[in-house]
């Protein structure tokens, strides 16, 4: 393959400048400037995974639109990436294009999320993501270019764009850039990856539509009981009908685990029942407007449908009691695809 | 440096055909037609509906009203809704309403 067989088109500038504010004045960045889409450039990365220009990646089937592999490069070449950062983008938006993410309401609704990606097993470290001090946010190019590699994707090629098919409230700071990796040096356990099946050695990204994160600041004893209980708490403000859960433990907090023995599946399940209130609490709160017909109002509900909707990821700096919520949006179901990095 | 040569770059957009949308046929008036609501299940969608169908009534001689909910707003609706709706109507008219 060379860059004859690329078949995006073409556009001539005089100068770096020129074409800068080309792409910033057609609105094809996220408002900040990008690392101009040369054919050079474009063609290293799909070299790096042995892709086709017209290899189809991924298919949205609301709008229809097929994701192909030079379309996914150019995006990550404007957003800063390395050729070696390119299989997570492109797993990423494969994983988003399932049908369970609900990838065209999740980019259009009011509630203005983003498409995070999380990343668990070795890939992470070998491409040097951060999965320590500040994980989630600026500094690590690995982690700042993947997640604005997938924004951009689904900006410039699907459509949503800000105010046009993107319609968010609010939105958040997340929108830019949110992806990091799950801290494997701290963690007693497997690895996400290897926990969902995946097996060891395994590496795979996780596509989750992802509000801002909510920080728990944790107090008093290092009990799993104590700082879950705070965190259930927090998780209350959030309402019965929260899809998906993913809760971000630092490392002093994993130490307590670690201490405690508690596996992933009994913080799960410890947080999917705490969060359990008789349905007429959450009515009284107006989180609820009626219950469905023949319901008992001392019933119980919890946040989540089933603790399996709580995903637990160890990750930060080591300084700070800290644990962090992020919930995804509406009806979307996080996906998680193993990372293959040849074709 | 920034590279003050002429310089070429490529295009991010999705560039491909996206074919053309066929809109169904109008009837040329509503006088004896069944007219459908299709509500998407937002909280005020079915009221909504139900005034444009009283808007209706008022201007033409329908001969009834069928209403369908999809069941939730983020998702398309079911073929088997859409079916089920073009079954029963002649034409049918869709909402949101927050």
């Amino acid at each position: 393959m060379n860059v004859n067989d690329i078949i995006a088109s073409h556009h001539q500038f005089a100068n770096w400048d020129e074409a800068q504010e080309y792409y910033l004045d057609q609105g094809l960045t996220d408002g900040l400037p990008i690392v101009l889409p040369t054919p050079r450039k474009v063609q290293a990365m799909l070299d790096h995974m042995g892709l086709a220009p017209d290899a189809i990646i991924g298919t949205e089937t609301i709008r229809r639109k097929s994701f192909t592999a030079e379309k996914l490069a150019i995006n990550a070449v404007m957003a800063g990436c390395k050729p070696e950062y390119f299989p997570a983008v492109v797993t990423a938006i494969a994983a988003a294009c399932e049908r369970p993410f609900n990838f065209h309401a999740s980019s259009t609704s009011t509630n203005g999320i983003t498409l995070m990606v999380m990343v668990s097993g070795p890939y992470a470290q070998e491409i040097g993501m951060n999965a320590g001090v500040e994980l989630m946010g600026n500094g690590t190019r690995a982690n700042a270019t993947i997640g604005r590699a997938v924004n951009l994707v689904k900006t410039n090629f699907y459509g949503s764009v800000a105010q046009e098919m993107d319609n968010s409230t609010f939105g958040h700071a997340g929108k830019f850039s949110f992806c990091f990796a799950e801290n494997l040096e701290v963690s007693p356990w497997p690895s996400l990856a290897s926990a969902k099946g995946f097996g060891d050695g395994a590496s795979t990204v996780t596509a989750f539509a992802a509000n801002a994160p909510l920080q728990v600041s944790i107090y008093g004893d290092q009990e799993p009981e104590t700082f879950l209980t705070q965190t259930a708490h927090a998780m209350l403000a959030l309402g019965p009908s929260v899809s998906e859960a993913m809760v971000v433990i630092s490392p002093e907090i994993m130490a307590y685990v670690g201490e405690s023995g508690w596996s992933r599946q009994q913080i799960q399940e410890f947080l999917y029942e705490k969060t359990r209130r008789p349905l007429q609490e959450w009515l009284d709160w107006k989180r609820l407007d009626h219950p469905a017909k023949g319901t008992d109002p001392q019933e119980p509900r919890s946040c989540f449908a089933d603790p399996g909707r709580i995903t637990v990821v160890p990750g930060g700096g080591m300084a700070g009691a800290f644990i962090d919520i992020i919930t995804s949006w509406g009806s979307s179901r996080s996906v998680t695809r193993e990372i293959q990095t040849r074709f | 440096m920034p590279d003050q040569e002429s310089i070429v770059t490529l295009d991010p957009r999705d560039e491909s055909d996206p074919g053309q949308a066929v809109v169904a046929t109008r009837p040329a008036t509503l006088n004896g037609k069944i007219i459908g609501l299709f509500s998407n299940n937002k909280p005020h969608s079915e009221i909504l509906l139900r005034m444009i169908a009283d808007v209706i009534k008022e201007r033409y001689d329908i001969s009834g009203v069928v209403e369908h909910n999809k069941g939730g707003h983020q998702w398309p609706a079911q073929p088997s809704d859409l079916t089920a709706l073009a079954q029963q109507c002649d034409v049918a008219i869709h909402a949101t309403a927050e």
